[in-house]
């Protein structure tokens, strides 16, 4: 049962602020597609094991360094170099 | 002579040997553009310096420059793929203001090969959706019958092919997000290998599933632009070793598998297309058979799994305060401010994203993420017995025909289950693509061909083999 | 009471030149704030991490000097939640819940004097997240937040230990000894700012745990554990319950404080990171670091005992201080006399150590003009027999403060023994022309002999050699 208690909960996990309405139109859909996937539940799957991609230690990226030509960051609130953020309390 | 009508082969070889100039070809697509863009909508923004792409070609051409495989060849790009110096907004409010300081290796690559990008293609936000109706820049219309939906999310790539706005597309397909808009505007829709086309520079919505696809008119035109951009990157390390190259070929005998659960599982209108292209590859010398593909039943509830989970995380970062759009941050404490912004995510991007982080809090890791990623595996073996008994497993796309604009946009589970054909191979991993079937009620319908992982050759011989013979046609008039 | 004391140290990588998952560099101190980014590390849409190599080296040899188990994969997990200073709002690590992932486990350091050692529960590898910095200084009253991003995705190390520790004071030695080995390794720089801190957790009696965050060097987590340890117990007399809870180390009034911002239960969503394919460490991977590791602080230890016949206490002295280890190593090179330079480290040039520079450069000889070279000049006068060891002891005092080689200074003094037979009879000549009477008493009495020896002393003024003098005098005595 997903409930809007729930749902309330999980927008304040993601940080995602939702309206009244939203809320109400949301838990339903959410309450629907969650019981869904609860098929996932009655598959035998006791001795399936997930597929891992892997990689070689010998092919990750050599240690070497370098900077990147060009201004990386897309915000003008800046302070001498800084990123301007909200205050924190 | 109308050079927007023109495939691939004929643009780079006009353009080579200057029978016509990549300016004037050019030029008529932004004309084509202009002209039918209303009723069209594919494009989020048209690339402004393209005119001087094509004068920069055509010089290069007249001093007896190298120029790449596709020079001058007009190439449009979903909006979820960065362009440097390109706004690339993901047809979102959190994306408004972004231009990103580097280009997407595919890019980069079609660059290399001198192609040009004529614009950015719309999306359903953040590439999440099936109809491309989840967009800020309004929905994308099929250019078939612009009531109906192109599909999605890659429906702006599909419909800017379709309706001869440009040559050949880049999109995403994550559960059939290149596929399903191919199918829907008769185009050919291509998802690679998972690891085949490198994902730098794609913005990720999930991504152990997602890859980079090309669209064209042609089975050639893709194989063109396949070659033109697969291959390892180190700048991706889901990427696989080597640097392959696909051809055109003639393919005798194909061992062919018609999977029931896909036919069985779709529109009487839309299973008749089907079993009359199986009729065709028949014809043409295939060995078809019916087969079963039993793990098919719980492959959606996998993907939506998995997609949300992966989105929920890898949609965190927009908080807007390294880039997003204009809003200080002064004045706010900054939970408030992150929720703040943070809702002006659309209603199926916010939907996802709770959803993803309700399969992955705590204490349901095991019920649901993991038991995904377990159907993944079985789902990986089943297909890989198959193909120790067929070369190509097929079916329709699409369960159904394109629908009406507006239809299932406020059921978004009915809209879930339209992806059902879809998902499987990115669920596996391996390659499918969408060939034009034909037409049911004047709308068009496309048969879905998969093959092994890595064995995109073998796919692209019976997809080519079939529309050699099939000969379904691939613009409307517009 | 029942105490139960664990720790999570985290090192930066200081040794590696480029950040965990993209190629800014990992010497971010004294940067403009944000000049050493690049998309990747700012989690720009659409970029990739991409795993630096040494850094699972670098991991590596850690595990294995911390006697740990080194799985044949390894992986990476987002722990998702949302901060300014994270770019992706997730953080890159390691998580071992649904399966062995990360660089180490299982591991055991012996400490002290060897008669204590702590288990190690796990080793990770995982990214820095950014800095945070108040306008005014202070967070509460700070309008805005300023971020830098500099430090983003620097490779950290994190090393938690089970809670074997019962007594602050075996926590600083545990980490005396951690710090000793990753300097010995390489692969951190403990004397730059930031590059290890250390959270602890601790218990009374079976009550709750408490965490103590915020402990910016190690001397101080001893201070934090010991002022904890005396709350705890405070509270459990007077049965009041500890809760369960995050505590802040406050530097200045040294004392834990209840946190500010309130640490709700995190939910971190782990999975594992789709980007990051899992690492297939290949069984050379182990043996090859083994070979190839430089040598550890207890290997040395062994090797001055046995190679150079050093007393295990000196060698443990020696091995404390990897400068004084290193130092001692250039000097034998220099001249070859192990248990002389050692003594000469070990009693002679500590008690000259400057503390307040000491602390002030991060190192054991600052401001003392002292070089290998020196010691091992001043070893060779002494072995030679050029100089006794009381003059060497004067000269020692001198050098530090100069500079100047020991054989300089001891040519200055014309401090040179007294070899020459016929100076040194001449001095004898003349103390047994002043001294007759002595010289009386010590013809009927052996012993007697050393007064005159001291004149002969004396008037050399301490520079002739007694055992040549004494023996001279001897013979001098029978003769008359």
């Amino acid at each position: 049962m997903v409930t809007k208690e729930e749902v309330k909960r999980l927008s304040w996990l993601a940080r995602i602020e939702l309206s009244e309405g939203e809320l109400e139109r949301y838990t339903l859909q959410i309450e629907e597609i969650v019981k869904y996937l609860d098929v996932l539940d009655t598959i035998p799957l006791e001795h399936v094991k997930p597929v891992v991609a892997k990689k070689k230690y010998a092919d990750l990226r050599p240690d070497e360094s370098s900077g990147f030509e060009g201004n990386a960051l897309g915000t003008k609130y800046r302070k001498d170099g800084y990123v301007k953020g909200p205050r924190m309390v | 002579m109308a050079l927007y009508t023109l495939d691939l082969g004929q643009v780079a070889a006009g353009i080579k040997s200057r029978e016509f100039s990549a300016e004037e070809y050019i030029y008529q697509l932004l004309e084509r553009i202009e002209k039918v863009e209303l009723k069209v909508n594919a494009f989020v923004s048209v690339n402004k310096e393209a005119l001087d792409k094509a004068r920069v070609i055509d010089k290069k051409i007249r001093d007896g420059e190298q120029v790449g495989a596709l020079a001058g060849v007009a190439v449009s790009i979903k909006d979820n793929i960065c362009t440097k110096g390109i706004k690339t907004t993901c047809a979102s409010k959190m994306l408004e203001t972004f231009v990103p300081p580097y280009d997407a290796t595919v890019v980069k690559r079609l660059y290399d090969a001198g192609a040009i990008v004529i614009g950015k293609t719309n999306l359903d936000e953040f590439a999440m959706g099936s109809t491309t109706e989840f967009s800020r820049h309004g929905t994308t219309r099929n250019p078939w019958d612009i009531n109906m939906v192109p599909g999605g999310s890659s429906g702006g790539s599909a419909a800017s092919v379709a309706a001869l706005e440009c040559t050949v597309s880049l999109g995403s397909d994550t559960g059939g997000s290149v596929r399903c808009p191919a199918s829907f505007c008769s185009a050919v829709g291509l998802k690679p290998t998972y690891g085949l086309i490198s994902r730098y520079g794609l913005v990720s919505y999930a991504n152990s599933l997602e890859q980079i696809g090309p669209f064209g008119r042609t089975v050639s035109d893709v194989v063109s632009v396949l070659n033109a951009i697969a291959g390892a990157d180190e700048n991706d390390h889901t990427t696989a070793e080597g640097k392959p190259m696909y051809s055109l070929r003639e393919r005798k005998g194909l061992r062919v598998g018609l999977v029931r659960e896909f036919i069985e599982g779709a529109e009487p209108t839309v299973a008749k297309v089907v079993h009359k292209a199986v009729d065709t590859l028949a014809r043409e010398g295939c060995r078809c058979e019916e087969t079963s593909l039993a793990s098919v039943q719980y492959a959606l509830a996998s993907y939506y799994t998995i997609a949300t989970a992966e989105a929920s995380s890898n949609l965190a970062r927009y908080d807007n305060i390294r880039y997003g759009f204009d809003l200080s941050p002064e004045g706010y404490e900054w939970n408030s401010y992150f929720a703040r912004v943070r809702s002006n995510f659309g209603e199926e991007v916010k939907r996802r994203v709770i959803v993803g982080s309700y399969v992955l809090s705590s204490g349901y890791y095991g019920k649901y993420y993991l038991k995904a990623q377990q159907v993944r595996s079985l789902l990986k073996r089943e297909l890989k017995t198959l193909f120790e008994k067929y070369d190509v497993l097929i079916g329709p796309t699409m369960p159904i025909l394109p629908f009406k604009i507006g239809e299932k946009i406020d059921d978004p589970l009915k809209m879930y289950l339209v992806d059902i054909d879809t998902v499987v191979a990115n669920l596996a991993g391996m390659p499918a693509v969408s060939v034009p079937a034909g037409f049911a009620d004047g709308l068009p319908v496309g048969l879905q061909i998969m093959a092994d992982e890595f064995q995109e050759q073998t796919m692209l011989d019976a997809a080519y083999l079939f529309e050699q013979a099939a000969k379904v046609q691939r613009s409307p008039e517009l | 009471m029942d105490t139960k004391i664990g720790l999570e140290i985290h090192c930066q990588l200081t040794g590696v030149k480029s950040k965990l998952f993209c190629r800014c560099s990992c010497d971010y101190r004294g940067m403009i704030p944000n000049a050493n980014t690049c998309p990747t590390c700012l989690g720009l849409p659409g970029t990739l991490p991409l795993l630096n190599q040494k850094a699972v080296e670098f991991a590596g040899m850690i595990s294995l000097a911390l006697g740990c188990k080194v799985p044949d994969e390894i992986a990476f997990y987002r722990k998702n939640y949302f901060y300014p200073d994270l770019p992706k709002n997730f953080q890159l690590t390691q998580y071992n819940a649904y399966g062995i992932t990360s660089i180490g486990v299982e591991g055991r350091l012996e400490y002290g004097d060897a008669d204590k050692s702590a288990r190690i529960r796990r080793i990770q590898l995982e990214e820095d997240p950014g800095r945070l910095v108040y306008e005014g200084g202070s967070m509460e009253t700070s309008v805005y937040a300023l971020i830098d991003y500099n430090r983003a995705g620097v490779p950290l190390v994190e090393i938690v230990t089970e809670p074997d520790f019962a007594d602050p004071k075996d926590v600083r030695l545990f980490l005396d000894k951690i710090t000793s080995i990753i300097e010995h390794l390489g692969v951190c720089d403990t004397k730059l700012e930031g590059s290890v801190r250390c959270d602890a957790n601790v218990s009374v009696g079976g009550g709750n745990r408490v965490e103590i965050k915020n402990v910016s060097s190690f001397s101080d987590v001893e201070k934090a554990v010991r002022y904890e340890l005396t709350r705890q117990r405070t509270m459990a007399s007077r049965d009041i319950e500890v809760r369960s809870e995050t505590r802040h180390w406050d530097e200045a009034r040294k004392v834990t404080k209840e946190s500010r911002t309130k640490e709700e239960e995190q939910d971190y969503r782990y999975f594992p990171e789709p980007d990051v394919p899992a690492v297939v460490l290949e069984s050379k991977f182990v043996s090859s670091l083994m070979q190839s590791m430089p040598e550890l602080p207890d290997a040395r230890k062994e090797r001055f005992i046995s190679k150079y016949g050093l007393s295990a206490h000196v060698a443990q002295v020696l091995i404390d201080n990897k400068e004084m280890a290193d130092f001692f190593e250039s000097a034998i090179k220099i001249y070859s006399s192990p248990k002389e330079i050692a003594n000469w480290i070990v009693t002679d040039l500590l008690s000259f150590v400057d503390e307040r520079r000491k602390e002030l450069d991060q190192s054991l000889f600052a401001g003392l003009k002292i070089e290998p070279e020196h010691i091992a000049d001043l070893a060779k006068l002494v072995d030679q027999d050029t100089i006794n060891r009381a003059t060497a002891k004067q000269i020692l005092g001198q050098i530090v403060r100069t500079g100047e080689m020991p054989s300089q200074v001891a040519e200055k003094m014309q401090a040179g023994k007294i070899d020459d037979a016929g100076a040194l009879a001449q001095a004898v000549e003349s103390v047994f022309k002043a001294e007759q009477v002595a010289v009386q008493d010590a013809k009927r009495n052996p012993n007697a002999a050393n007064f005159l020896l001291g004149k002969v002393m004396q008037l050399t003024k301490g520079r002739a050699d007694p055992n040549a003098a004494l023996e001279m005098i001897q013979t001098r005595l029978k003769e008359a």
